[in-house]
């Protein structure tokens, strides 16, 4: 019988995370602070960070052990097996061999908890008591509330109120982890207890959700803030992930020649990435490839400039591929996809020509997690999907020329607590609407004054 | 839909891509302080005409608090937030947040 799951046991989870930042072959540009416009230094950060992650955070140190406590909650979920999605190269009549490794193992079904276990464990370590995030629809949010009950810290979770309200599985997830999930606007910051004032009915919004779980970290005791995705630190954890697959794919006896996963903030995909990012730095040849959302072309037609991380511009300026803060995509399916910047780090890897950014319309996506469902089995999470529409579109290519590629892909995560999304396929109510040139060109408009950074780019717009 | 500048019922639900749920549009016309969301024309434009809709509906002053950069909420910066949050802390060093 053919090996379907190729598993690493878990005297082989990897001891070290692999930092990119080593090997750029263009050094990264630091993030300047709004305010100056001169680079962020560690004492900018630290009301929110504990210092060990902004050490992480600024780190060119090519391997960081990853610690016995964080090791010890790994394995729950790691590593994670490796599958040869042989139903989908038949369906497909592909030549082309297809692995994904399957990160939707993880308690919460997601790579989430990769960082948000490691980020648990430096506040630990550091005297934090208490971690606040914001959450939309829950993703995040359940992932950090699960590796802070492992580690015996308070979760507060600031949960943008309509999604509390509609979305009540993963809030029912993070309290079951012991999370204190709370409704935003609430009345436990002062920027929640503003907007109330002003509207008692407020359904709140991500932005709200945002300031409140910053302002908590800042004012409250042995309290810092965690975030999920864009930074180095979390790119950094995520490595696990890929470092896990060139063990596996060894024994397997393949090497990839496309690596393919679905990029919003970046984490998922430099997870299963950078480590053959590194392979390809040294020479080897690989087709790494990020898809997002055609109608969010951040990594396609974005330049590569200085932007805020946010939309009411409280983060760092970060060099980046952008479309502006405001830059507003029209209706995608995808709730992970909703950056408007890719991570730096991403950024620059694209700018040097080692990651090919590719965009697919919504429709090809769920298409393509419904093939995939049908052959392999699992029920993909939307964004997922949109790695998988590009795996479909290599092995039919690879079927074209007659090659025996390899393709290997992250699954990132599953859908059914999702299901929303796929009810609106199946009721014809999704469409693709690609976004007008025009309306990029004023998203840009938003950037224009602020610094470039030393490899700007202009826009493919 | 019908391309018109009558805004779809509660019955039309959208997915939004930043908090990632289907969500309709009388959230997005209000999810501001009670004024639309910054993203709502791109994200309506295709189901209806939002922008001549929410012409009628807002004042000049609430259409620009609405879409155009205020300066005033985009330079709340995480900065100015901290050394808030840090006089906070210094007045009532017991409070959490």
């Amino acid at each position: 019988m053919q090996v379907k799951k190729i598993f690493l046991p878990e005297s082989e989870l990897p001891r070290q995370w692999y930092n990119i930042m080593a090997d750029m072959p263009t050094p990264m540009e630091p993030p300047l602070h709004p305010g100056t416009g001169q680079p962020v230094g560690p004492d900018d950060l630290a009301p929110i960070f504990p210092m060990n992650l902004i050490e992480q955070e600024v780190s060119t140190q090519r391997w960081i052990d990853i610690p016995q406590e964080v090791l010890e909650k790994y394995v729950i979920w790691r590593p994670t097996p490796l599958y040869r999605a042989y139903e989908l190269e038949k369906h497909l009549k592909t030549p082309a061999k297809i692995y994904f490794k399957n990160e939707g193992v993880s308690p919460p079904g997601s790579h989430k908890p990769n960082t948000a276990i490691a980020q648990a464990y430096y506040n630990k370590v550091a005297g934090t008591k208490r971690i606040c995030t914001e959450t939309g629809a829950g993703q995040w949010g359940s992932a950090l509330a699960m590796c802070c009950a492992l580690f015996g810290l308070e979760c507060k979770v600031f949960m943008v109120k309509i999604s509390f309200n509609q979305k009540p599985y993963r809030k029912l997830m993070m309290q079951t982890w012991g999370a204190n999930c709370v409704a935003s606007p609430s009345t436990e910051t002062e920027a929640g207890r503003k907007i109330l004032a002003q509207d008692p009915d407020s359904p709140g919004s991500l932005g709200i959700a945002i300031s409140e779980a910053v302002e908590a970290a800042v004012t409250g005791k042995d309290t810092k803030y965690s975030l999920g995705s864009v930074l180095n630190h979390v790119m950094l954890h995520q490595t696990v992930n890929g470092l896990e697959t060139q063990k596996q794919m060894a024994i397997a006896g393949d090497y990839p020649d496309v690596v393919i996963g679905c990029a919003g903030g970046g984490s998922n995909f430099a997870g299963i990435c950078l480590p053959f990012v590194c392979d390809k730095i040294h020479g080897k040849d690989i087709d790494i490839i990020g898809v997002e959302p055609s109608s969010c072309p951040t990594m396609t037609q974005g330049p590569f400039a200085y932007d805020f991380g946010d939309t009411v511009q409280m983060t760092p300026l970060l060099p980046m591929h952008t479309l502006g803060h405001n830059f507003i995509p029209a209706p995608i399916h995808a709730g992970g996809l909703r950056y408007h910047g890719m991570a730096p780090i991403i950024s620059q890897l694209i700018l040097d020509n080692l990651i090919r950014p590719i965009a697919v319309h919504q429709m090809e996506t769920f298409q393509a997690g419904i093939t995939f469902a049908n052959t392999e089995g699992f029920i993909s999470a939307p964004e997922t999907n949109h790695a998988i529409a590009v795996v479909i579109r290599e092995a039919l290519k690879a079927k074209e020329e007659g090659k025996e590629k390899v393709i290997l892909f992250n699954w990132s995560g599953h859908g059914l607590v999702d299901m929303a999304a796929y009810q609106a396929y199946f009721e014809g109510r999704l469409a693709d609407y690609p976004l007008p040139a025009e309306d990029i060109k004023r998203a840009l408009a938003d950037i224009a004054p602020l610094p470039k950074p030393k490899q700007y780019t202009a826009s493919k717009i | 839909m019908k391309r018109d500048s009558t805004p779809p019922d509660d019955a039309n639900k959208i997915r939004c891509p930043r908090l990632g749920h289907q969500i309709t549009f009388s959230y997005c016309r209000r999810e501001n302080y009670g004024l639309p969301c910054f993203r709502t024309m791109e994200c309506w434009y295709p189901h209806f005409l939002v922008e001549d809709y929410l012409r009628k509906e807002l004042s000049p002053e609430e259409w620009d608090k609405a879409f155009t950069c205020s300066d005033k909420t985009k330079t709340a910066s995480l900065v100015e937030l901290i050394e808030q949050a840090k006089e906070r802390t210094r007045k009532s060093p017991d409070t959490g947040g």
